[in-house]
């Protein structure tokens, strides 16, 4: 919900109970009002009523209106006061209880006694309440009406400068910085949020810088080092006084040796993908990259003897950086052959807009969530270095292609879907 | 044979330089851009080995200065920068050819080999090693002037054993040469095997000598007296 809205329903809320408030205290000054302005005509009946008594000869009874209810009426006993009050009295040309003021008054004229009665239909209660009601419910609708009128206005005006920061938010590129690009704007707090954000993403931006540094640097500072002992080794390894023992040492040097450098090439590629380095993109036809990838391994393959089934029907073309389509095509099927049986199969396809790769395999060891997970990797695959699904991920995430897992009959399933 | 070897790190140029001399090379080195420089304006080389970074300037400004005065020398750049863009850029600029660290000396032994023979126009394009004769041109094997027909990956095989005759070369080093940054993710070094196998089999059958000794543990010596 917008923030403009909210506001608004909060105001709403806070009127109801207002309004309900100062409905109730309406109701009974209202209706105080009425009553003063029912006596004060009552009063103004009754002395009419002692002028007639005054112009009495004989004392008699008289009505004073059509139903009777204001009258005149001789008494007997000479009490003196008069008491106002309220009744209801059914009504039989309306069929319903009307509500009355009534003021009783004793007189005494010429030594008679006299009980003066005035009445006077006063408002129902019901009819006030409606009347209530609906004054109070045009203010409501007229203050919803008010409330999104000013919301609109304000969106448009006030909350402009607000609604420009975000769409720049929205389109920012570290790797395309601009220093400058939340202008100052005049309202205080949007201007204080740009400063923020330039603030922000310039220290963004040169953790970013440092962390790309840092990158180049690692790959120098390691790869040198690693040249060093590869290059040391070879030279030892051409000793022609070298014992059995000694010769396996060596292997297990250089064996190692060639995961660390490994090891290290993978990472630095990770972060140079999740650093977004490769960037040009071409249209690629990535059948004819699986062909490629098929083909540079089928030393592999036929050494485990896997069988290859293809189905791919439509060539899918895509917009991709070729070295990371190379990589990302590789890697998958680096992985449908390590984690393969031996006579194994794996079945790759591509329908429309969507490749997958299979393979027959035992199931996993470790959880589906962690498969693309760093250094997370199947027992089994000692080998392994446990980063190649991590790159297939970072290179997905890149382009925004969906990337699931399923494990189906014995079979090892990764379909992307390339949109 | 000279070389020019301009690499920072003395540990490797120390290295290189051991490994190339037995090769037969005449190996002259310099540790910085300055020297490197200097040295490969002044003096005629085979081959100059590069690195890309360098104390006091870019490597690849070297390579830019030697194809200006249309230096005849072979250029391979030796960088630890595996990336893309700056093997591009130094082919662009003229290098004959690029290897990241770390990489083997065997391989990088190959490459120059390789490299020098297809600067050497005018000498003997064959490879002659006893009863075996390459014909790089043509990839093409002869034993006793008979045909052997070979696979691709029999044949880099073959010339990379040549190259790198009376050397121990180990099998993951074989395995980086025939399949590149693949072999890094390899389980096992069977089909290398299996390949060597086919290899020899064909070869005794024309009537050649095994010359391909298993060196225990570590891997292969093409061994010729």
């Amino acid at each position: 919900m917008r923030l403009i809205n909210k506001t608004i329903l909060y105001y709403l809320l806070i009127s109801f109970p207002l309004l309900i408030i100062a409905g109730y205290f309406s109701y009974f000054l209202i209706k105080s009002e009425l009553r003063d302005g029912a006596d004060e005509s009552l009063v103004k009946e009754k002395s009419n009523a002692i002028q007639l008594i005054n112009s009495f000869k004989e004392p008699h009874n008289v009505n004073l209106s059509f139903d009777s209810l204001s009258n005149i009426q001789v008494v007997k006993n000479g009490e003196v006061g008069e008491i106002y009050f309220d009744t209801s009295i059914y009504d039989i040309g309306e069929q319903e209880f009307t509500p009355y003021r009534i003021l009783k008054s004793h007189y005494s004229f010429n030594n008679n006694n006299y009980l003066i009665t005035v009445a006077k239909t006063t408002l129902e209660e019901d009819e006030l309440m409606e009347g209530l009601f609906s004054a109070f419910g045009i203010i409501i609708v007229f203050l919803v009406f008010a409330f999104f009128m000013a919301n609109w206005l304000l969106s448009k005006t006030l909350w402009k400068p607000f609604h420009n920061t975000l769409s720049e938010l929205n389109t920012y590129d570290i790797k395309k910085h601009d220093p400058h690009k939340f202008e100052p704007v005049a309202t205080t707090e949007f201007n204080q949020l740009n400063i923020a954000l330039n603030k922000m993403t310039e220290k963004i931006y040169s953790d970013f810088l440092q962390q790309k540094e840092f990158t180049e640097n690692a790959s120098h500072e390691m790869q040198t080092p690693l040249a060093i002992v590869k290059a040391n080794l070879s030279l030892l390894m051409q000793s022609s006084n070298l014992k059995e023992e000694e010769m396996n040492q060596l292997q297990t040097i250089e064996n190692t040796l060639k995961k660390l450098s490994a090891l290290n090439k993978s990472l630095i590629l990770l972060t140079k993908i999740e650093n977004n380095q490769f960037r040009e993109n071409v249209t690629i036809n990535l059948n004819e990259v699986i062909a490629k990838a098929l083909d540079n391994y089928s030393d592999l393959i036929q050494a485990k003897n896997i069988q290859i089934e293809t189905d791919l029907k439509s060539d899918l073309k895509i917009e991709m950086n070729p070295i990371l389509a190379d990589i990302l095509l590789s890697n998958l099927l680096q992985n449908a052959i390590r984690h393969n049986n031996a006579d194994g199969k794996i079945v790759v396809s591509i329908k429309e807009k969507e490749l997958s790769i299979s393979n027959s395999g035992e199931p996993l060891s470790v959880s589906k969530e962690d498969l693309f997970v760093r250094f997370k990797k199947n027992d089994a695959s000692k080998d392994s270095l446990g980063l190649g699904l991590s790159i297939v991920k970072s290179i997905t995430d890149t382009y925004n292609y969906a990337i699931a897992y399923n494990y189906n009959n014995s079979l090892h399933t990764f379909i992307i879907h390339f949109s | 044979m000279k070389i020019l070897l301009i690499e920072d790190e003395p540990e490797l140029r120390k290295s290189i330089k051991q490994y190339l001399h037995q090769e037969g090379y005449l190996v002259e080195s310099a540790s910085d851009f300055t020297k490197g420089s200097e040295k490969a304006g002044v003096y005629d080389y085979d081959c100059i080995l590069v690195d890309i970074t360098l104390p006091k300037g870019s490597g690849l400004d070297i390579v830019k200065q030697l194809k200006q005065n249309n230096s005849k020398a072979g250029i391979i750049i030796i960088s630890a920068k595996n990336s893309s863009d700056d093997k591009i850029t130094g082919l662009d600029l003229g290098a004959d050819d690029y290897l990241a660290k770390p990489f083997d000396l065997a391989e990088l032994n190959s490459r120059i080999k390789a490299l020098i023979r297809r600067r050497n126009f005018d000498g003997n394009k064959a490879i002659v090693v006893n009863e075996i004769t390459i014909i790089p041109e043509e990839r093409t094997v002869k034993v006793n002037n008979e045909q052997v027909l070979l696979t691709a990956k029999e044949y880099d095989m073959l010339l990379f054993f040549i190259s790198n005759k009376n050397r121990v070369v180990s099998k993951n080093t074989i395995a980086e040469h025939l399949w590149g940054d693949e072999s890094d993710q390899m389980d096992s070094h069977d089909f290398i095997y299996v390949h060597l196998r086919n290899l020899r089999k064909k070869l005794a059958d024309k009537g050649c000598t095994d010359y391909v000794q298993t060196i225990y543990g570590i891997g292969y010596n093409f061994k010729v007296s």
